[in-house]
């Protein structure tokens, strides 16, 4: 891959230091779904989230999301011609850019977009392709920009609820809310209290079955327009996790509804 | 092509009924030709033809140092080739896009260590290990390039010999490895879990696997299942569309399904061939 020798680029490789601490670290406990399921309503379990639209002033729309200690900044610009395009299309596109600040993980990130970046962007782009009504903005392309300045898991999720606020405020005709939830499923029910994500729900496999499942999910038809697992799951247990997940994005719905709202009010004001 | 409305209707009905365009029902698979070590410089290949999808896969062997991250394990790495020869689309740039997704979609698919165990390819812990680059080249393109690939990646990796390693030296930071003299004294790769890919397809009110490119156009929603064994590896939605929680519980336990049938197909094939060794080539 070319660098951009303009910035300062960093050693070509780095070992991030945690792999020579001598002493293990604190392990933390985490529960089993069925155990998660027993002792409260896990529809109402998700992460502490909070939703402000409108951060920054140069875009037609822009939100701020905090998930737990994730924080993620998404800008919508105005709707521009295709580029590049000699046919005219019936429909509208979407172009998504999901970016980690370099900061923003344990390990430092480049400027470059990285294969994980961009696989995030394809899947942001194709949530949120069902969310917008893209025959209503004919030729037209809407840029998403999204930067995650903190990771501490479900960066995509948010970065999935925030573009949703955002293009919502930049007045991007839309069929519905969309929301979007991530699931860990950890390999054993301790783990080492530097992979405890306050962003995303963790519960630990049975028979050491794990992965992560991210749904996103568009509410006033009970769609689900996005999902994706990695990992090692049998078929009816993923079906158990979904439910959980889908359950958790209602209850998101509603902290969405309320930022919309507020957005409204302000506005009227 | 595009299709008209009277076309896809067509399309759709013949869905309902079960009958397809060509005469196959809803979970019928086209004829598919594969055959394996067709690439002499490579340590493993495969030339997987699905009706008009045509796919070459060839696996090549370095040695490496593993991830820091990962002391144990190998590498193994997805590479898609969209070539202009398979449509006009790829010219260009125009492939770029799908590349990425289906190496992407590779890649998660494999990551697991029950899926594919990449423990077996190290050689020194931490310092020295096997990478696998697995290499896609798709020569044609007649839809359903998912399932195509994944059965022809499966294959390749069964045919790969990994030369047997007979001494490591260490001289302080200095490796050596001695690599077995003999051509055949060489290993298998375990592919007894690795998944295979499957696009369902959603037309009407059913769902098909093995879409043709016309039945592609009709399709409301599409999603990848990789399975082994009744266990999920990589579920991802393709293209817009979205689907009710309920017709993806039906889609998942409809793809684990055709998952498992392909693999037994798959597992069988790979072991006869080995037998006939016949190698007939691209030119017949």
């Amino acid at each position: 891959m070319p660098l951009d020798h303009k910035r300062l680029n960093g050693p070509e490789e780095s070992v991030p230091y945690e792999l020579f601490l001598r002493h293990k670290q604190e392990t933390v406990e985490i529960k089993t779904l069925d155990e998660v399921t027993k002792d409260s309503d896990i529809s109402r379990e998700h992460p502490k989230i909070y939703l402000k639209t409108g951060t920054v002033s140069q875009a037609k729309g822009s939100a701020y999301i905090e998930i737990g200690e994730t924080k993620i900044i998404v800008t919508v610009f105005d709707p521009k011609e295709i580029p590049n395009k000699q046919d005219y299309s019936l429909k509208g596109e979407i172009s998504c850019e999901f970016k980690y600040a370099p900061f923003s993980c344990t390990k430092r990130r480049l400027h470059q977009q990285d294969n994980e970046e961009k696989r995030n962007s394809l899947i942001m782009k194709k949530a949120l392709e069902s969310a917008v009504c893209l025959h209503e903005i004919p030729n037209f392309q809407v840029a998403i920009h999204s930067l995650v300045l903190q990771n501490d898991g479900s960066a995509l999720s948010g970065a999935i609820i925030a573009a949703g606020v955002a293009l919502a405020e930049a007045g991007v005709p839309m069929f519905d809310i969309i929301t979007s939830m991530t699931l860990e499923i950890c390999r054993s029910n301790e783990i080492d209290s530097l992979r405890k994500m306050t962003g995303q729900i963790q519960v630990a496999g049975e028979k050491s079955h794990y992965g992560t499942i991210i749904i996103s999910k568009l509410h006033a038809n009970e769609q689900i327009c996005q999902v994706h697992q990695t990992g090692f799951i049998p078929g009816d247990q993923l079906k158990n996790y979904i439910t959980v997940l889908s359950k958790s994005c209602d209850s998101i719905a509603a902290i969405v509804k309320k930022c919309l709202l507020k957005e409204v009010v302000n506005h009227i004001k | 092509m595009p299709l008209s409305e009277a076309e896809k209707t067509f399309i759709l009905h013949g869905v309902d009924e079960n009958f397809r365009q060509d005469g196959r029902d809803r979970e019928a698979y086209r004829p598919m030709e594969l055959e394996t070590g067709t690439v002499q410089h490579a340590f493993g290949s495969a030339h997987l033809r699905l009706a008009n999808t045509d796919v070459l896969v060839a696996v090549k062997l370095e040695i490496d140092a593993p991830f820091p991250e990962t002391p144990h394990e190998g590498k193994l790495e997805f590479f898609v080739d969209c070539s202009a020869n398979a449509t006009p689309d790829f010219e260009g740039r125009g492939g770029e896009d799908l590349a990425v997704e289906l190496a992407n979609t590779l890649a998660s698919a494999y990551q697991s260590r029950q899926a594919f165990d990449l423990r077996k390819m190290c050689i020194l812990k931490g310092k020295k290990c096997w990478k696998l680059y697995v290499d896609i080249l798709i020569l044609e393109c007649g839809g359903n390039l998912f399932d195509a690939t994944s059965l022809a990646i499966k294959a390749a990796l069964h045919n790969t010999q990994i030369p047997k390693i007979k001494a490591v030296n260490i001289d302080g930071d200095n490796i050596e490895i001695e690599v077995s003299d003999s051509v055949s004294d060489c290993e298998k790769i375990n592919i007894e879990n690795a998944p295979v890919l499957v696009t369902l397809c959603k037309i009407g009110q059913h769902c098909i696997v093995d879409p043709s490119l016309s039945e592609e156009q009709c399709t409301v929603g599409s999603m990848v299942v990789a399975a082994t064994k009744n266990c999920v590896s990589t579920i991802s939605l393709l293209g817009s569309g979205s689907l009710h929680q309920d017709t993806l519980f039906q889609f998942l336990d409809f793809g684990c399904k055709i998952a498992n049938r392909l693999n037994e197909a798959l597992m069988e094939t790979l072991a006869n061939i080995s037998v006939t060794n016949e190698n007939v080539g691209f030119l017949k």
